[in-house]
């Protein structure tokens, strides 16, 4: 006997449970994206504008002293931290006290508007990508801090992010659809064996019909509907009879 | 990695005494024993600047074991304790914590470089109730003379911004008025830019161009790209603030890429590791058209006139103790020199240190260690300057040295208008 599996079922389960996790993985990810982009870029921002603060804050005594070495010096180490990768410090007529800048200060820099101190996007030749944030020194009259933050490094840690988000929505979509496959079985078997004890009983195959009088058994939908049959059968059986007799 | 050793030893009995000095005097101060007298260095001893702290120490190293031969001070030896900061800022400040914190050395000696004195300094400030003080730091740059730290420090050297006045006022003395610069990007070369930028302001004139490199550069990396900034200035002289190797890198490339201008480098520099590097496998004549061009400033006299009391002194000594550094300390290769200005400078802060020392009395303690100095008026050092410290004058020594390439060696530039016009 051909024991009949329940092919359509199991497969529209399966694209339904593919599609409803792969909408979850795909709508989450991008959500993820613009939210951890968002938070990353606003938080190097506010850090930066820390340090430039900072900077401008420590700035004065160093400047009114003129010991600019002091100043560079200061400029220095804050270079080291991650993602900051320049400083540098103008004063009131534009003229570079100190920076970081190797080989030289970049052409788009030194012809930059001394006097603004807005939050820029600069693209430098040769060194990438960078978010400026600046900070006014002595209410500006002294100068300005310019601290630049790598936009590479940003995306980096997005990517990071992300592909930390991406591996666990992964690792959640494999679950569910090996748990899916075997909830489908789960529900699908009785309904496969009714159909198999159906289809012996309708081709009249007694013993193979016998063998399967398991499903009879089950106190679920399963089992009511292959008694169903079986009543049905016997019916069937019992009016052929009595034709055959009159 | 810190290494350390206790070096030179000896006794000597006597020495001039100051009266108020001995009253004052405490007993068992920090960095003194029965038999020593503890000195504290930090300086490069690896690293691309490792000749510098290599040939300072030497040049004290003769002096000190000179006066520790014949007996030392008050019958106490001079002992450097000595730890390698590879000329990197956070290094020397670990090696000065543990200078002073665990090894309580009387005084700081003899420290290499702007970059690591300048984070130092605030140190001494937050220690000030020991009355720690560093003494002749290698180093021309303000900070150690200039509030907020100047009163920590005491320096014998010209500053940087004497000796790049003095290269900025003969370049426009002989009409080269166009003055490029060339530097380390850090406080070190931030300070010389600042003096170059200074004197040039003196004459109505601004740096025509600059460029900057990496501390820790090697002669090995090129310099095309900072070369090609300052041809883009066509500028009349450049001014390098940098050391050895980064320097002789330059020189170089700018010779091979067509930049023939007069190049100056400062006392920091190390003449002769930079002479060593651009001569090294070439040819006298070849050597000569990278050298021919170059003019150094120097803070002590040429180590060749022996006309100089104190230089005959150090030719002596060197010849006579020809000082090693500790084995411990020797992590690359290295090929002292006989003779150096950077060693002449060792040996000349020993001498003045001696001194100082001496004027302590019986029982030093670092209390009277500036009372001490002050005492120093128009002494006799040696040269052709005397040395004079008071309270507005922290720095012994004031006259700057210039020197020129001739016959493979740096001799006193005699004529900025026949050399350089």
């Amino acid at each position: 006997m051909q024991v009949i599996k329940v092919r359509k079922l199991f497969q529209r389960t399966l694209f339904g449970v593919f599609a409803l996790f792969g909408f979850i993985g795909i709508s989450t990810s991008f959500l993820l994206i613009d939210t951890v982009n968002s938070y990353l870029t606003e938080e190097y921002e506010t850090n930066s504008l820390g340090i430039a603060q900072t900077i401008a804050d420590s700035s004065v005594d160093i400047l009114l002293n003129r010991d600019l070495s002091t100043l560079q010096s200061l400029i220095d180490q804050f270079i080291e931290i991650q993602g900051i990768s320049y400083v540098y410090i103008r004063d009131e007529t534009g003229e570079f006290l100190a920076h970081t800048f190797v080989p030289g200060i970049p052409e788009e820099i030194l012809n930059a508007d001394p006097t603004d101190i807005s939050t820029v996007e600069r693209q430098l030749p040769g060194m990438g990508e960078f978010v400026e944030v600046s900070r006014p020194i002595l209410a500006g009259v002294a100068g300005a801090v310019h601290v630049g933050m790598d936009s590479g490094m940003i995306a980096l840690q997005v990517q990071r992010a992300i592909g930390r988000q991406v591996y666990l929505i992964s690792v959640v979509f494999v679950l569910g659809v090996v748990a899916a496959i075997w909830l489908v079985n789960l529900a699908a078997k009785p309904i496969g064996d009714v159909l198999t004890y159906a289809v012996a009983l309708a081709r009249g195959e007694e013993q193979e019909a016998e063998s399967m009088e398991g499903v009879l058994g089950r106190k679920d939908e399963a089992g009511q509907l292959a008694r169903l049959f079986a009543h049905f059968s016997r019916g069937h059986v019992s009016a052929s009879s009595s034709d055959g007799a009159g | 990695m810190f290494t350390r050793r206790s070096l030179i030893g000896g006794s000597i009995v006597g020495g001039l005494t100051w009266p108020w000095l001995r009253a004052s005097a405490e007993t068992a101060s920090a960095g003194v024993t029965d038999s020593e007298i503890i000195l504290g260095m930090s300086a490069a001893f690896s690293g691309p600047s490792r000749g510098l702290g290599i040939e300072l120490y030497r040049g004290a190293s003769a002096y000190f074991e000179h006066v520790n031969r014949a007996g030392g001070i008050s019958g106490r030896r001079i002992a450097l304790k000595l730890y390698d900061d590879g000329y990197q800022p956070d290094a020397s400040v670990n090696n000065t914590m543990k200078l002073m914190l665990e090894d309580q050395v009387f005084l700081l000696f003899g420290y290499v470089g702007t970059p690591t004195v300048t984070r130092v300094l605030p140190i001494l400030k937050k220690f000030q109730d020991e009355d720690v003080f560093l003494f002749f730091p290698f180093t021309g740059a303000q900070p150690q003379r200039q509030p907020p730290y100047g009163e920590f420090a005491f320096n014998l050297r010209a500053s940087y911004a004497q000796e790049t006045a003095g290269l900025v006022e003969n370049f426009v003395q002989v009409g080269r008025r166009r003055i490029g610069v060339f530097y380390q990007a850090d406080a070190y070369g931030r300070s010389g830019w600042a003096g170059v930028r200074a004197a040039l302001a003196r004459h109505g004139e601004r740096i025509a161009g600059e460029a900057t490199y990496r501390r820790g550069t090697q002669f090995t990396a090129t310099m095309r790209g900072q070369v090609e900034l300052l041809q883009a200035a066509e500028p009349d002289a450049v001014i390098c603030i940098g050391a050895y190797a980064a320097c002789a890198a330059f020189a170089r490339d700018a010779v091979d890429l067509g930049l023939r201008v007069p190049i100056a480098n400062l006392s920091f520099v190390g003449s002769e590791s930079m002479l060593g590097l651009l001569s090294e496998g070439r040819d006298p004549a070849d050597a000569d058209r990278y050298t021919s061009l170059l003019v150094n400033s120097q803070v002590v006299p040429s180590y060749h006139d022996t006309s100089i009391p104190a230089v005959r002194e150090y030719r002596e000594f060197m010849q006579l103790y020809n000082p090693d550094v500790p084995a411990e300390l020797v992590t690359e290769q290295y090929m002292p020199f006989d003779y150096s200005f950077v060693s002449l400078e060792g040996f000349l802060n020993a001498k003045i240190m001696v001194e100082i020392l001496r004027r302590l009395g019986d029982e030093p303690a670092r209390g009277n260690l500036e009372r001490a100095v002050m005492t120093l008026r128009d002494f006799e050092l040696g040269i052709s300057e005397r040395v004079t410290f008071a309270e507005d004058r922290r720095q012994g020594l004031q006259q700057v040295y210039y020197t020129v390439v001739d016959d493979g060696r740096f001799v006193t530039l005699g004529d900025w208008e026949e050399r350089f016009s």
